[in-house]
């Protein structure tokens, strides 16, 4: 038996007495009893008067998490009582959510947040039970005749804090759903709060300024078109500088076979733009009649961390350039939660995209039949399919200096199922590539700890215990192989995992599977490589290390 | 004397140990659970400072690290997460025969906490190091083309 099994009596007394997620010092209290509490690094920011402006957002004003009153609009226990209502009568799927739960806890030891803080509030089962208990002291006729037994609670400004501050200690991985026998999604229940946690201006600044940034210029981080493409072409020289190959991305072009959209963070942050570099020498290394829109040059998604309607508005420029550009389908790059929005509600929200046409590579004439409903295919499945078809010239060794590992993104490998395409890539263009264990890969993944618009600045130390499970995987394999490049196909990953890699994990890089991609590509006419794409020395020589997991 | 207290602590680990480590997880908001990722990762620097308690400095320098960086992101004040140090010469103390040598098992002791007090402090820094690199790798070009 397990050494963490608990012991027999330990399972007697708890029946016999009453079963409790709280252990320590609170253990003779009910959960709700626990205080909130903020202070520096467990809260974001707020969002700023005139960006709740700028998106017609109710109730902006200047104010903190610490603050003892937080201006909460007159009646905003109506609001969201009429929120909550209205929600329930929307989406069918909240609904049996919250009535169907019988807290069995399988989801509890589940989530990151959890296992990095220890906080009881922290188990998904009691993160819904936040909200369930307001639904059930309202709603249900039975559990209402049953108040007190049922775990129902009123509404008051202390809820309303507490709600801000586990349902942003969610970061909708759904890590918690896998485990869930009901198949209950935790991720819906967050999203839900935080709409309803909107309506009365309760909310956050690095969320929302990415929303309005990509609703006035058409990507979050609020970029005019002049510079995004500025932007691509300095990547362009730095190109042509590492491989002598000066490659050719059109902007705006109407009749490009192909549409490409990615997120803004490869056009303008460090990684991500070497990822960038990396989809430019491969759009050219095949030909690819290709375009890139300066309108809609956002992959990803805030509006999906706000409110159903605004992650519809932002997701509809998609479409609508597509259908500008007449181009016959679209293309999307490595990103996470752009892809849950494309896969899972674009086809529904802003479909039908009669105006497109079911994708089909002009390279190997495959039909992406998956894509028929969206007509939009993922850049690893796109590549995955021409190193099938044995359409790219690669030179693996090329990535000899990295040994790396694949981190799994949260809506790729839970949302769409995508799990073999980036290993068959990644297998494809380095010669060391090792798992992490088995339960913290594939559908099974660990978040970055920083996703769903938490990966503020001021969130850090909150955002290092949320990533912990992540980094402990990834130390498990630096260990064992020497692990020094962490490979992921999310744009938020390049983002939040350098920090955590950085505290726990010194020496190991992050990088998207397109660098490497990029790294691996042997370009016709190219002048000899000695460097990769962030210009570091290539270890070219190095030959016949095959240690794959 | 140095080699006696290493083992004494050899041939006591796994009750020290254990006790040491329920007293770290008892820190934790509701107690954190021995079979969790920081559980284990817990376990695993203190069994490194046992092991080298008084032997190779690195490697116990090493446990030490792994304990103060996991405190050094948690909610409680820097004394609670460092009274774990002093914490552990009491473990031991109640362990040790009579005749033992305590005043070496205190300096090293008071070595051991000085030391996780610096690393402690070194992982703050960091948290603070990294908000600053997180803000400039999210201007990365608007920096590479004003800077350089």
């Amino acid at each position: 038996m397990s050494k963490y099994a608990p012991r027999k009596a330990q399972l007697a007394r708890e029946f016999l007495e009453k079963p409790t997620p709280l252990k320590g010092a609170q253990a003779d209290r009910e959960w709700w009893e626990m205080p909130v509490d903020f202070h520096d690094g467990n809260w974001c920011f707020p969002g700023k008067p005139e960006t709740l402006k700028e998106i017609g957002f109710p109730n902006p004003r200047k104010w903190a998490a610490t603050d003892e009153d937080w201006q909460l609009p007159d009646g905003w226990q109506k609001i969201i009582h009429d929120g909550l209502k209205e929600r329930l009568k929307k989406f069918r799927s909240l609904k049996l959510y919250l009535d169907a739960c019988v807290r069995c806890g399988a989801c509890a030891d589940k989530c990151h947040f959890f296992l990095g803080s220890g906080d009881p509030k922290n188990m998904p089962v009691i993160r819904a039970e936040l909200l369930r208990s307001v639904y059930r002291n309202d709603f249900p006729m039975v559990e209402k005749i049953l108040k007190g037994f049922s775990g129902s609670r009123k509404l008051t400004a202390e809820v309303i804090k507490e709600w801000h501050s586990y349902f942003y200690q969610c970061t909708e991985c759904r890590r918690c759903s896998v485990f869930c026998p009901l198949g209950i999604d935790t991720a819906e229940i967050t999203m839900v709060a935080r709409e309803l946690l909107n309506l009365i201006g309760v909310n956050n600044n690095w969320i929302l300024a990415p929303v309005a940034n990509c609703n006035r210029t058409g990507n979050h981080l609020g970029i005019e078109p002049h510079t995004f493409v500025q932007n691509i072409m300095s990547l362009v020289d730095d190109i042509e500088e590492l491989t002598g190959i000066t490659v050719n991305p059109t902007f705006n072009r109407k009749g490009a076979e192909i549409l490409f959209i990615t997120p803004s963070g490869d056009v303008f942050g460090d990684p991500g733009v070497y990822t960038m570099m990396g989809y430019l020498l491969l759009f050219h290394h095949i030909g690819l009649d290709y375009t890139i829109s300066t309108y809609a040059s956002e992959g990803g998604n805030f509006g999906l961390f706000t409110t159903n309607d605004m992650m519809k508005k932002l997701n509809a420029k998609m479409y609508h350039e597509a259908e500008r550009l007449k181009v016959k389908w679209i293309l999307g790059g490595e990103c996470g939660h752009m892809w849950r929005v494309v896969h899972q509600y674009m086809a529904t929200m802003n479909g039908p995209a009669d105006f497109l046409e079911e994708p089909v590579s002009p390279i190997t004439g495959t039909k992406f039949t998956n894509a028929a409903a969206t007509k939009m295919v993922h850049i690893a499945e796109f590549t995955a399919d021409l190193i099938k078809h044995g359409k790219l010239k690669l030179d693996p060794t090329r990535n000899n200096h990295l040994r790396t590992t694949f981190h799994d993104s949260c809506n790729v490998s839970r949302g769409m199922g995508m799990l073999e395409e980036p290993r068959f890539v990644l297998n494809a263009v380095c010669n060391s590539f090792n798992e992490m264990p088995e339960n913290t890969i594939r559908e099974k993944t660990f978040c970055c700890g920083s996703g769903s618009g938490i990966n503020a600045e001021e969130f850090m130390e909150m955002r290092m215990r949320g990533g912990f499970p992540r980094a402990n995987a990834v130390r498990t394999v630096k260990k064992q192989h020497q692990v020094n490049a962490l490979v992921t196909i999310c744009a938020i990953d390049r983002a939040t995992l350098p920090p955590l890699m950085r505290y726990w994990n010194p020496g190991v890089a992050v990088y998207g599977l397109h660098e490497l991609v990029g790294n691996a590509l042997v370009m016709e006419g190219e002048t000899p490589r000695t460097e990769d794409l962030r210009e570091n020395p290539m270890a070219i020589a190095d030959e016949g290390e095959d240690d794959d997991a | 004397m140095k080699s006696n207290w290493q083992q004494i602590i050899g041939e006591r680990k796994n009750a020290i140990l254990e006790q040491w480590l329920q007293s770290a997880l008892a820190l934790f908001p509701e107690k954190m659970a021995s079979g969790t990722p920081t559980g284990e990762a817990l376990l695993e620097g203190m069994s490194m400072v046992l092991d080298n308690f008084d032997g190779n400095q690195e490697s116990c320098g090493e446990g030490i690290n792994c304990i103060a960086r996991i405190f050094a992101v948690q909610p409680f004040r820097p004394s609670v997460a460092l009274s774990l140090f002093p914490l552990l010469g009491e473990l031991i103390g109640e362990k040790a025969p009579a005749s033992a040598d305590t005043e070496v098992l205190k300096a090293r002791i008071n070595a051991i906490t000085f030391e996780a007090f610096d690393r402690f402090l070194e992982n703050r820094e960091k948290i603070y190091q990294l908000k600053v690199e997180e803000t400039r790798s999210q201007l990365h070009m608007l920096l590479r083309s004003t800077v350089s």
